[in-house]
């Protein structure tokens, strides 16, 4: 079951990807490698020292990214552990909700 | 075996304006007959494609308010397939120029197709668009896209009602349908063909005394 | 109103011009038109009102010469909107502003050769293909010592700065405006507007047209207050002309008008939403435009262009059905508008987008002439209708809608009690539509006498001005529209500085302007 689940979404993807380089259609003009800024050509360097705020955005978006990454597989197997399961994720959930609360109280939540 | 002729399905063939020009274009591109399988596979395609033109949104002027009622809930483009308007020329299929083009825009015009994929297509909507129309007599405005890019449908009027832009839009998807695809449309540029096209920009004839540096110094 | 004209010269316009604005209080710059006098020079007439006493006034101030270049001091510090109004003159006439910062071309290309205003212009064959040249530099001229025209460089943009550019193909612009805005991470730094990608060259082709024929290109300025652009027209030869209108010519010619009005407004609502994402309430604002549309469709058979209004009257009487539909309407749009609201206006999500969100000051807003609902808004009495009535706006009882809260909540709310304002105009006037002739007959070529008219009316988006120079020809010598929307762009600036980039979006949307209406 699991196998053919796999291989489904292997090939769907796959093929999909093989028909459009095989059938369609390839133009090239100097145009289509530029960035698009609604019609004009871009000023500047894209190499600009990026504002930080950015950075924390990220890795909080990470952080509880991962944490939800752990949640999913967890909820699958829920049931056969019982009491034993929801404990442990509790102090797991426990752990990063004071991360939050901290990153909350400092002020990384809004926008600098 | 023979091309189909484009079906809409709530008007007749012969009530359409213009089928020569359809059929002159099916009598070029299969004239050497057509082979069963690629036929097919091209109604197919073109089928798919026909039905699902996403355009862009460019309204420059008062056509791009008949545009957007269109769009809406009475004239409703989306049951044609024309479901969203992309914002960025990438994804978008077709340009839908609505409104005047000004000596301004038009370099920004250009650009914005040459930046969209194929394949893709141009309607003129208004009569700004196909001639200049009431502008024509101006010292800033280009008289008629066709100057600037290739157009496949023009939709007269000033502005023109909202059924004569979809009557326009079912003729370009008259158009999609009897295109050849496969060996046609579907064309990949050869080496040559993509060399010549991304040749760099060559200046010649640059002064001696030319600094390129010179128009940053401070005063 | 016909405009007597203060005449200044070199010699005392920099302190006159300060004394009409501090101890005269005309804080409202209404418009600078630009003007190739002919034989006096080139030249520009400055259009004042007192905000207090709505008294107008008019300054006529002929360019010196100095070598080859025609040069007047910059007004630019006592009026804000001076800044863009200044650098419009100059692109189409070439008169340079002594001591403006930013002494670029507005409109126009960069690299476009000649003042098309000028009566001496020769229209170029052909155009570019490439990309507008964009320098770092702009230019600032001045006087130096010797009397002698000199110029220094002032820098747009330093190296590191981060410059994005919004628009000219962007959905939630409202037309092809581009913004270029210097951005911090996500805060903005400043905003230069550019405009002229719809830059048709009405005024320069008016010049050419008989009277008649100006008035087929006023519709496509600002095609949501069509109607109010053609009455400015109209208003300002009439004016001149001394037509006296029936009236009923009066009585269609306002329901018309507010008819207009609320379908533009519709749009602002679904536009403003659909700007910020919202895309299901434009859906809800089009449905009900279309009922709109149906009424006017009638009796003028245009949709969106209605060609109605003509000197002495109107093209056709209206349909027999116009009343009994009009009625049908108001009587529909009353909880339609409700509907509005509570759809899209008191959602938790609009007011957090929305509130505090592009302040702007009374006295900014009257510094910057930002009119319409918008200057209302930032508590600004500015209403034309009140102020100077024309048609039947004097007769009719309506409220003149303000806000204190000067945010772009207060603008989108402003609008949606104006829509009830307007059903309020219609439903005194659609019942007493008195008996008589349409169209008070003219001659069949029309010439105006000499002079100098200014009419202004209040459009969708707020004062529409006409301004008519007159050599007693059956073409207009000068004619000028006063754009709504140039003011609300020129304001955005000061708006935007600090806030996200999400927001010069919500501002661009609160404040509604069209772009065919600033480049003309």
């Amino acid at each position: 079951m699991f196998i053919t689940v796999i291989l489904t979404a292997a090939v769907l993807v796959v093929g999909a990807y093989v028909v459009a380089k095989l059938i369609g259609p390839r133009t090239y003009n100097p145009v289509k490698g530029q960035p698009f800024e609604c019609g004009i050509p871009t000023r500047g360097s894209a190499w600009m020292p990026v504002s930080v705020g950015y950075y924390l955005f990220a890795i909080l978006f990470l952080m509880f990214d991962i944490e939800t990454v752990f949640l999913y597989p967890w909820a699958v197997v829920v049931k056969d552990f019982g009491a034993m399961a929801l404990c442990s994720i509790g102090f797991f959930l426990l752990v990063l909700v004071f991360g939050l609360a901290y990153a909350w109280r400092k002020g990384a939540l809004e926008w600098k | 075996m023979e091309v189909k002729k484009p079906v809409i399905k709530s008007i007749p063939y012969a009530e359409f304006k213009d089928n020569e020009t359809l059929e002159k274009i099916v009598e070029e591109l299969h004239e050497g007959g057509v082979n069963v399988v690629c036929g097919s596979l091209d109604q197919l395609i073109n089928w798919g494609r026909s039905n699902s033109l996403w355009s862009l949104t460019f309204a420059t002027s008062c056509c791009g308010i008949e545009f957007m009622a269109v769009g809406c809930a009475r004239y409703d483009f989306a049951r044609f397939g024309f479901e969203v308007t992309r914002n960025s020329p990438r994804q978008a299929d077709l340009i839908m120029c609505a409104g005047t083009i000004t000596h301004k825009m038009a370099p920004v015009m250009k650009r914005l197709y040459d930046e969209m994929a194929e394949p893709k297509y141009v309607i003129a909507v208004g009569g700004c668009a196909i001639s200049g129309g009431p502008f024509k007599s101006s010292y800033h405005v280009v008289k008629g896209i066709e100057e600037i890019v290739p157009v496949d449908v023009f939709i007269p009027g000033c502005p023109p009602r909202p059924e004569a832009i979809m009557y326009g839009m079912m003729q370009l998807q008259r158009k999609v349908k009897v295109e050849k695809f496969l060996g046609g449309r579907n064309h990949k540029m050869t080496a040559e063909e993509r060399r010549q096209a991304m040749e760099p920009i060559v200046v010649r004839n640059v002064p001696e005394d030319f600094d390129p540096k010179e128009g940053l110094k401070e005063d | 109103m016909k405009l007597e004209n203060i005449v200044l010269t070199n010699a005392n316009f920099e302190q006159q011009m300060q004394e009409l604005r501090t101890k005269k209080n005309f804080d409202y710059l209404v418009t600078i038109v630009g003007e190739d006098f002919g034989e006096e020079g080139l030249g520009c007439i400055y259009i004042l009102e007192n905000t207090a006493t709505n008294e107008r006034t008019s300054v006529k101030m002929i360019a010196d010469k100095v070598g080859n270049d025609f040069v007047i001091p910059t007004v630019c510090t006592l009026w804000k909107d001076a800044n863009l109004l200044e650098r419009e003159v100059f692109d189409f006439l070439g008169i340079k502003f002594l001591g403006h910062p930013d002494m670029r071309r507005l409109y126009l290309r960069s690299d476009f050769a000649g003042y098309p205003l000028r009566k001496d212009f020769k229209a170029q064959e052909g155009y570019s293909m490439d990309d507008e040249p964009q320098d770092d530099y702009t230019n600032e001229y001045y006087i130096d010592k010797e009397g002698k025209l000199a110029v220094k460089k002032n820098r747009l943009f330093t190296d590191d700065d981060f410059v994005v550019n919004i628009g000219p193909q962007h959905p939630s612009t409202h037309g092809v405006l581009r913004l270029q805005t210097i951005l911090d991470g996500e805060t903005v730094k400043k905003i230069y507007p550019h405009f002229g990608y719809i830059h048709r060259g009405i005024e320069k082709m008016c010049e050419s047209y008989t009277y008649p024929q100006t008035l087929a290109l006023t519709d496509r300025l600002d095609y949501l207050s069509a109607m109010m652009n053609r009455h400015a027209l109209v208003g300002v030869i009439e004016e001149a002309m001394g037509v006296e209108l029936t009236d009923r010519i009066q009585y269609i010619r306002t329901i018309m008008d507010e008819l207009q009005r609320i379908d533009s407004h519709l749009l602002y609502l679904g536009c403003c939403a659909q700007d910020l994402g919202a895309l299901t309430a434009f859906l809800y604002s089009m449905r009900d435009r279309e009922h709109v549309l149906n009424c006017m469709e009638e009796t003028t058979g245009g949709r969106l262009i209605q060609n109605y209004y003509r000197i002495g009257g109107v093209q056709d009487d209206i349909d027999p059905n116009f009343v009994k539909n009009v009625k049908a309407l108001c009587t529909y749009l009353k909880p339609m508008v409700k509907e509005y609201t509570d759809v899209f206006g008191d959602n938790v999500i609009t007011h957090n987008r929305f509130e505090n969100v592009g302040v702007l000051s009374k006295e900014d807003a009257i510094s910057y002439g930002v009119t319409g609902a918008s200057g209302r808004a930032s508590n600004w009495h500015n209403d034309v209708r009140k102020n100077h009535p024309y048609a039947m706006y004097g007769k009719v009882e309506f409220d003149e809608i303000t806000a204190t809260t000067c945010d772009s909540m207060a603008r989108y709310y402003n609008r949606v009690e104006e829509i009830r304002q307007s059903i309020r105009i219609i439903e005194q006037l659609i019942d007493n539509i008195p008996a008589g002739d349409f169209y008070v007959k003219q001659k069949a070529i029309i010439k105006v006498p000499e002079g100098q008219w200014y009419f202004s009316t209040e459009g969708s988006r707020g004062e529409i001005g006409v301004y008519l120079d007159s050599r007693g020809d059956k073409s207009p010598y000068r004619l000028k529209f006063r754009p709504m929307g140039l003011n609300h762009v020129a304001a955005m600036d000061e708006m935007c500085r600090g806030l996200k980039v999400a927001d010069v979006i919500t501002v661009g949307a609160a404040l509604d302007f069209v772009i065919p209406d600033i480049d003309r």
